[in-house]
């Protein structure tokens, strides 16, 4: 029996193996791509989500602050809300309807309707990223001048990065897998492959079974390279002390003699020297 | 002739309906180091986080320089890259290593080139003693050390005043020595510093000018000779006693 599917699997692969590869390919790469724009839709609405604004503040100013919260709420509600492949349907044949437009090529319409599905997730997991940060940060941040994108964009951000690294994951080996739906409006991924070979050749659990392999690889491959992203995002775990570079000649202890100044005030007077 | 480098007039704050400061006045002047001492819950941090408007102001207003900074009309970031502050809790940026927390604000707010940022970083870092630690990230070193940094990464701001927001209370005993060193030798370096603190001795020996706050009001201000020795306030009294009995 099993050797029954082997030789299935063989005679599928041997005469459409080019068709399953372009598949897996064509899977991965929309998977990705939409992965990543969704991370910087998520990023963007976190950042717009948290602007702040103070009864000091001009109307207008928080008028405006107030409809971007609105704007991006009713975003994530109807985005997280709907099925993916509804969702396709209604940008896909709605265009042409509402604003003249249609897509020649699926390619484009594919990755703006699974980035905007995915980023309706990221904007909440994201928000939950930045609600996890120490209100410190924001404040150590304020407190040495930056403005709000700076302060997002080089201390929080980074951090919340870190904290929701398994929710990118996630929301990936999702896209993965859910990419399928997209056969609705003509997007021929790994799984359209598989409805278009098993018609034709009426080997449908043989092509299935090469199926789950595939996409089980895929998502395996996903977590693996994840895993090892995180690690790097945690950083060494050790650090060494800098005894021996120039600037930082001083032996490495803190005491020093309270009259007679600092033991670096030959770098002291380097520094000065230089500042006009 | 002096100058006031910070003024405060008529400054009320009020979280609902509990009002936390009632029409302080204070003034800071260019070199001054002034302690703000007084029992938790009087309102202390709040005048100092007030001052660097991490809170708004209910009524009243703050001048710096003479200009009014606590109306929207100048950009608080600008304000506050003039205005250094030390936190309880550090905050130093967990994404970041030592030497990137003292380069970072030079870089993006100030402009200052990478490697003018650095050497300004390594010089402050020095000043602190932290120079060795440049490649550690917060969570690897202590307490003490982590507020030194802190102090580093405000001093390389260049600030015309450093606000401290009790920077020794969360730290061991034992650590305790290694920051206040470190202010003693700002004060010596005639550096203009605003300090909420419950070290008394830092208070007495080291500021040029003791505030005691009592429940959101200003109850007796002078220099420390005064306030400690001969304090005209029957409660600055009572509190100096039951701290100084400790």
């Amino acid at each position: 029996m099993f050797a029954q599917l082997l030789s299935d699997v063989g005679s599928l692969w041997a005469k459409y193996g080019t068709v399953y590869l372009t598949g897996i390919a064509n899977t991965l790469i929309l998977a990705v791509t939409a992965t990543l724009i969704g991370c910087i839709i998520g990023f963007l609405c976190g950042i717009l989500q948290t602007i702040p604004y103070g009864p000091n503040d001009h109307f207008i100013k928080r008028f405006l602050l107030k409809l971007i919260r609105i704007i991006l709420r009713a975003y994530v509600e109807i985005f997280r809300g709907t099925p993916m492949i509804l969702q396709a349907v209604f940008i896909y044949y709605g265009m042409p309807y509402f604003f003249g437009i249609s897509f020649k090529d699926i390619w484009t319409v594919s990755i703006i309707v699974v980035s905007i599905n995915t980023g309706a997730y990221m904007a909440e997991s994201v928000r939950g990223g930045i609600m996890s940060i120490d209100p410190g940060q924001f404040e150590g941040a304020k407190a040495i001048g930056m403005n709000h994108w700076q302060t997002m964009l080089y201390v929080i951000l980074p951090q919340t990065l870190r904290n929701i690294m398994p929710q990118i994951g996630n929301n990936y080996i999702i896209n993965v897998k859910d990419t399928s739906v997209m056969f609705i409006i003509g997007f021929s991924d790994f799984f359209a492959v598989h409805k278009m070979v098993s018609g034709a050749v009426f080997k449908y659990f043989p092509s299935a079974f090469m199926e789950m392999i595939g996409y089980l690889c895929l998502t395996l491959l996903a977590s693996f390279l994840l895993r090892k992203m995180e690690k790097k995002l945690a950083g060494k775990s050790n650090y060494e002390l800098v005894n021996t570079d120039q600037l930082v000649m001083a032996a490495g202890t803190y005491s020093y003699p309270a009259e007679a100044g600092t033991p670096f005030d030959e770098i002291s007077k380097d520094y000065k020297g230089e500042k006009k | 002739m002096s100058e006031h480098i910070l003024e405060v007039r008529h400054l009320s704050k009020a979280f609902g309906s509990h009002a936390v400061l009632k029409d302080i006045d204070f003034t800071v002047d260019k070199g001054d180091v002034t302690s703000i001492i007084g029992a938790s819950g009087s309102g202390k941090s709040t005048l100092l986080r007030c001052i660097n408007l991490l809170e708004t102001l209910t009524t009243g207003e703050i001048l710096f320089h003479g200009k009014d900074i606590s109306k929207g009309k100048i950009n608080p970031s600008e304000y506050r890259a003039k205005v250094g502050m030390v936190f309880q809790n550090f905050n130093l940026f967990n994404n970041m290593t030592v030497l990137a927390n003292c380069m970072i604000g030079q870089q993006k707010v100030s402009k200052i080139n990478k490697e003018e940022a650095k050497k300004r970083a390594l010089y402050y870092l020095n000043k602190v003693g932290m120079a060795p630690y440049i490649n550690a990230r917060p969570d690897q070193i202590s307490g003490g050390q982590k507020q030194r940094v802190a102090i580093a990464r405000a001093l390389a701001m260049e600030p015309e005043v450093l606000l401290f927001d009790e920077p020794t209370s969360a730290l061991d005993p034992e650590m305790v020595g290694e920051v206040l060193d470190v202010m003693k030798s700002l004060a010596r370096d005639k550096m203009t510093m605003l300090v909420v603190t419950h070290e008394m001795s830092f208070a007495r020996d080291v500021s040029s000018h003791v505030v005691y706050m009592a429940d959101g009001i200003i109850e007796e201000e002078g220099p420390p000779s005064e306030i400690f020795t001969n304090p005209k306030s029957l409660r600055t009294r009572e509190f100096l006693k039951r701290v100084l009995n400790d």
